[in-house]
């Protein structure tokens, strides 16, 4: 797979040639090491050296942190503050429910959401941040505390993973809030089977502690297009329950209801200042995220 | 059309399959893994239109062909309709029997009958003849074997309900006449009529010709209401030496609902002149008696009238009452004869008022040209008569006038020859008298029971003559016309009648007191006098009133006691007004044909008196009740269980049955044909593609194409807006 780095055209090869590759690691290491070559410049996550601004010393400060060459100028101490810390925590909070197995391509929703953690952790381990997972349905079924030495044990927990039970956001989300004790980077991968307001209900919590919250959407082609033609019984992955269904006749209707769902989304997202991405699992995973992460660099100069 | 076998047309059911393997089996069979049936279950039900036929032409090819197939094993046949469409078979002969008895002017059962026909006659092809018979009590041809159709509706239109009761035995007779005269292969009888029970007593002896078909086409309602009036009953009485008459009428209720405050009218001489109230229960009937009052001499013309109904032609009774007309009779005895010699043959004859008699006494030599004139009947009772007398009674018999001669002991005629004016009158001339005192009287032997004298006296226990006892008679020898009506046990006649010219002559060679028989002793003496007197004078009752179908005799009325004789030539009015002349070269009757009165007036000089006569309808019609018109067919043809209406109990040869059963050949093969092109077509379907299986397939590797939906255009992306 190395021999993909030297051809630009290998970058973006698709989630389906991945999945019948056993090793995650490699695979989320080759992903990361084609972006990032293209990319030239590290880190996105957590600029842990940068300065600033310059505050006035008051009882109890570290005398380390006083700008010496400062005082020489002005005789007076000031405090020198940098803009965050130089390692941050990473977790990815991976819905693992049984809704989460459906793919109409080969690959269900489950593996690309595994590649994509994957591939985000791998990234976030190169920048020496802690890398972090939790896995959950309508509880939490897995948890890796981030940590800078964990990413063996993320990807080995991620290769154990299966869809399993119902899923739910608000329980797990909400146990995940309380245990969360300091602010970090938390990426929230699911389909999302919920209502907008419940979804930002669910997902609110989590940032009251400040952290930074990506939302990945992850939704199969069938989902979206919903390009079925014979009449037939569809049976809910979790549920269980059946209904029969002309798809003919309510396509259109669907399609403009999973619409509706997703600006619900975006709008409710955006208003709380999370980044929402939807994911087409038919598309090739370096592709999302390199969509992703020009737009989030993009954002970060803006602001 | 009908089918030999039915059952198995339970296989229609099989209908359902097809559907279901298009519905249902398709649908069962994939089921779909989804995520989730949020976003379905929100779509509302009836747009989901979860059954929904794919292939319309190739369900219904599959559904024809089954239909057909099954239909097939049904084995349907055609029933040949009466009224349908000539089918192959051969020419027919029709003969469509309409009722016009007067129950057919009920509500609209005309119109309905004029249809029921009309649709038979535009049943007759080219090269079928129809006959169309119109029927009461009589049956009548309107048109025969025609092929016409429009005559043939003409001649139906023309006619309307009749004044006559029903009878289907000369119907169907004359309709059995036709067919059997008919050439065609094919004969056919369709009956239409209300189907009143009245109508139908038995088979009257009717049955059609084999091989043809009776069709009855009932018009009849299956509820009716009906009230006639009942023929009144008419109660004579002297008040003041003058007749009256109490009428009584009444009214039957045909109808299941009860009538009250009913107005029963009585007309005289077309005036109502009085109205009494009737409360009749259902299927009840009631009378009432209305006040007597005194017809004039020429007869009264009574009407007694209940409100019309549905069925008005039964709600009137007609009458003709007059005064009471004794015959008059003249008895002659011998000269000085005893003061009770014709004690008993007076007192006979004073007894009874149907009819009275009005009996004078005159000694042969009294006798008078007047006397004569008045009378009707003369009695001779044992009296020798003088030839001047013999010429007179000669005349009076020639003219009408009735004799009876009692050839007693002293009883003699003139013989003929003896003067130029003595008539040959006599039926016998009088002979010795036998002595049968000696011995066993002689009795009464034979009886002409024929002859309107003894004609009550036919039936048993009716008036025993034996009994009586004669001790001597007189011999005679019947002369050229007489006809010998009574014998003696020895063979000797008893009793001899003559015709004279418009006269009769009886001759009874006993006497008619005790002195030669103890006849008047017996029961049967009162009876056997009056019919010698009232057939002497050729007396008739005279009715109130006749029904329609009878007979009217306008010579009768002249030859009332006293009348001249009649005139040659009679007009007779009928109720509807139309003229009738009898002037005696044609039949010399006429029969009734209508409700109502005839007048029969015989014009010129010293003509009699206008004579009236009442003609009511036959009262058994006015009985709606219906009976099963299958008993009619079944009566007329002989076989039991005959169709009616729908289809007639058509015999058909073995090839026209095996003709009417081809059917189910057609729908078997028009059945598999369709299969045929049912696999054609499906073939066809499946070589172009399942039409439903359109899967989202696994995509190829694509290394530089952008990544797009198929279907809803989402750009994947980060939105975040500061």
């Amino acid at each position: 797979m190395r021999g993909s780095e030297s051809s630009p055209g290998a970058r973006f090869i698709d989630p389906a040639v991945l999945a019948r590759i056993g090793n995650l690691e490699l695979v989320a290491r080759h992903v990361v090491d084609g972006f990032i070559n293209g990319m030239h410049r590290s880190p996105y996550f957590g600029a842990s050296v940068d300065f600033a601004e310059h505050r006035g010393y008051v009882a109890g400060d570290d005398i380390r942190r006083v700008d010496w060459r400062l005082y020489a100028r002005t005789d007076r101490f000031y405090i020198k503050e940098y803009e965050a810390d130089t390692n941050a925590n990473f977790s990815v909070i991976l819905d693992v429910s049984k809704s989460m197995g459906f793919g109409s391509r080969g690959v269900t929703k489950l593996d690309y959401a595994k590649m994509l953690a994957a591939c985000l952790t791998y990234l976030v381990h190169r920048q020496r941040d802690r890398v972090g997972l939790i896995a959950f349905d309508s509880d939490i079924v897995a948890h890796v505390p981030p940590s800078a030495k964990h990413m063996d044990v993320v990807l080995h927990t991620l290769d154990r993973l299966a869809p399993s039970g119902q899923g739910s956001l608000r329980g797990p989300l909400h146990k995940m809030a309380e245990h969360f004790g300091r602010r970090g980077l938390l990426v929230l991968i699911s389909d999302l089977y919920e209502e907008p307001d419940a979804v930002l209900e669910a997902v609110s919590p989590l940032r009251f502690r400040g952290s930074d919250i990506v939302v990945f959407h992850l939704l199969d082609p069938a989902e979206i297009d919903f390009a079925f033609d014979a009449p037939s019984s569809f049976e809910d992955l979790e549920t269980g329950e059946q209904m029969p269904v002309v798809p003919d006749a309510l396509a259109d209707q669907y399609r403009g209801l999973v619409r509706a769902h997703v600006d619900g989304l975006t709008e409710r997202f955006s208003g709380s200042r999370i980044d929402y991405t939807l994911v087409n699992t038919s598309s090739p995973l370096d592709h999302a995220l390199f969509s992703y992460l020009s737009s989030r660099e993009r954002l970060a100069r803006v602001r | 059309m009908s089918f030999l076998t039915p059952f198995f047309l339970l296989g229609l059911a099989g209908l359902a399959v097809p559907v279901i393997i298009h519905l249902i089996q398709r649908e069962r069979k994939n089921v779909v893994q989804f995520p989730s049936l949020m976003f379905l279950q929100r779509i509302p039900y009836q747009s989901v239109r979860r059954r929904r036929v794919r292939n319309w032409p190739l369900l219904l090819l599959r559904l024809a062909a089954l239909a057909l197939v099954v239909a097939a094993f049904a084995r349907p046949f055609l029933r040949r309709h009466a009224g349908g469409v000539a089918a192959s078979g051969g020419a027919r002969e029709v003969v469509v029997l309409v009722d016009r008895s007067y129950s057919m002017a009920y509500g609209d059962r005309w119109a309905r009958a004029t249809a029921a026909a009309r649709r038979a006659i535009a049943s007759v092809g080219q090269a079928d003849r129809a006959s169309l018979v119109f029927f009461d009590s009589g049956a009548g041809v309107a048109l025969r074997s025609a092929a016409d159709r429009g005559r043939l509706e003409a001649a139906l239109l023309a006619e309307k309900p009749g004044y006559a009761a029903t009878r289907y035995g000369p119907a169907l007779k004359l309709a059995g006449s036709i067919v059997s005269e008919s050439s065609l292969p094919r004969r056919e009888v369709i009956l239409v009529s209300d189907f009143q029970r009245s109508g139908w007593q038995g088979a009257e002896g009717v049955r059609l010709p084999d091989g043809v078909a009776l069709t009855a086409v009932p018009v009849g309602e299956a509820e009716t209401s009906n009230v006639s009036v009942t023929p009144v009953s008419l109660q004579r009485s002297t008040f003041s030496e003058r007749d009256r008459v109490t009428v009584t009428g009444g009214a039957v209720n045909h109808g299941a609902r009860p009538i009250s405050n009913l107005e029963v009218v009585l007309e005289l001489d077309g005036r109502p002149v009085q109205t009494e109230h009737l409360n009749l229960e259902p299927y009840g009937a009631g009378s009432v008696s209305f006040t007597p009052f005194s017809p004039a001499a020429s007869g009264t013309r009574g009407t007694v009238r209940v409100a019309p109904d549905a069925l008005p032609l039964d709600n009137a009774f007609h009458f003709v009452v007059g005064p009471k007309q004794p015959v008059r009779v003249l008895i002659v005895e011998r000269p000085a004869s005893t003061r009770d010699a014709s004690l008993y043959l007076s007192r006979a004859l004073s007894l009874g008022d149907d009819p009275a008699f009005q009996v004078s006494l005159k000694s042969i030599e009294g006798v008078s040209q007047d006397d004569l004139q008045r009378a009707a009947v003369v009695i001779l009772n044992d009296a020798p008569v003088p030839p001047l007398a013999a010429e007179r009674l000669g005349a009076f018999v020639a003219r009408g006038g009735g004799l009876l001669v009692a050839a007693g002991e002293r009883a003699a005629w003139p013989a003929p020859g003896a003067a130029a004016a003595v008539a040959d009158v006599l039926p016998a001339m009088p002979g010795a008298a036998v002595d049968r005192s000696q011995g066993a009287a002689a009795r009464l032997g034979a009886l002409e029971y024929g002859n309107p004298i003894f004609e009550p006296f036919k039936a048993a226990r009716s008036g025993d003559f034996s009994s009586a006892r004669f001790y001597s008679y007189r011999t005679v020898v019947p002369g050229t016309g007489a006809q010998i009506v009574a014998r003696f046990d020895d063979g000797a006649p008893a009793l001899i009648e003559r015709r004279v010219g418009n006269g009769r002559v009886l001759m009874w060679t006993s006497s008619l007191d005790l002195q030669w028989t103890d006849l008047p002793l017996k029961s049967v003496y009162l009876p056997f006098i009056h019919r010698m007197a009232t057939t002497l004078a050729a007396y008739r009752d005279k009715p109130a009133w006749l029904t329609v179908g009878e007979v009217l005799e306008p010579a009768r009325p002249a030859a009332m006691p006293g009348a001249t004789r009649p005139a040659a030539v009679r007009m007779v009015l009928t109720p509807a007004g139309l003229r009738v002349t009898l002037d005696g070269e044609g039949p010399d009757v006429l029969e009734l044909a209508e409700q109502g009165f005839y007048e029969v007036r015989t014009p010129g000089p010293n003509a009699p008196p206008v004579v009236t006569v009442a003609s009511n309808l036959d009262l058994s019609e006015s009985d709606l009740s219906p009976m099963d018109p299958r008993d009619v067919v079944a009566g007329a043809t002989g076989r039991a269980g005959g169709a009616v209406v729908a289809g007639a109990n058509i015999t058909t040869t073995d090839q026209d049955q095996e003709r009417n059963q081809r059917l189910w050949w057609y729908l078997l093969f028009a059945g598999l044909i369709i299969l045929a092109l049912e696999t054609l077509i499906g073939n066809r379907l499946s070589l172009a593609g399942p039409v439903h299986a359109k899967r989202p397939s696994v995509p190829t590797p694509r290394a530089t194409a952008m990544p797009t939906g198929p279907g809803v255009k989402l750009d994947p992306g980060s939105h975040r807006h500061d």
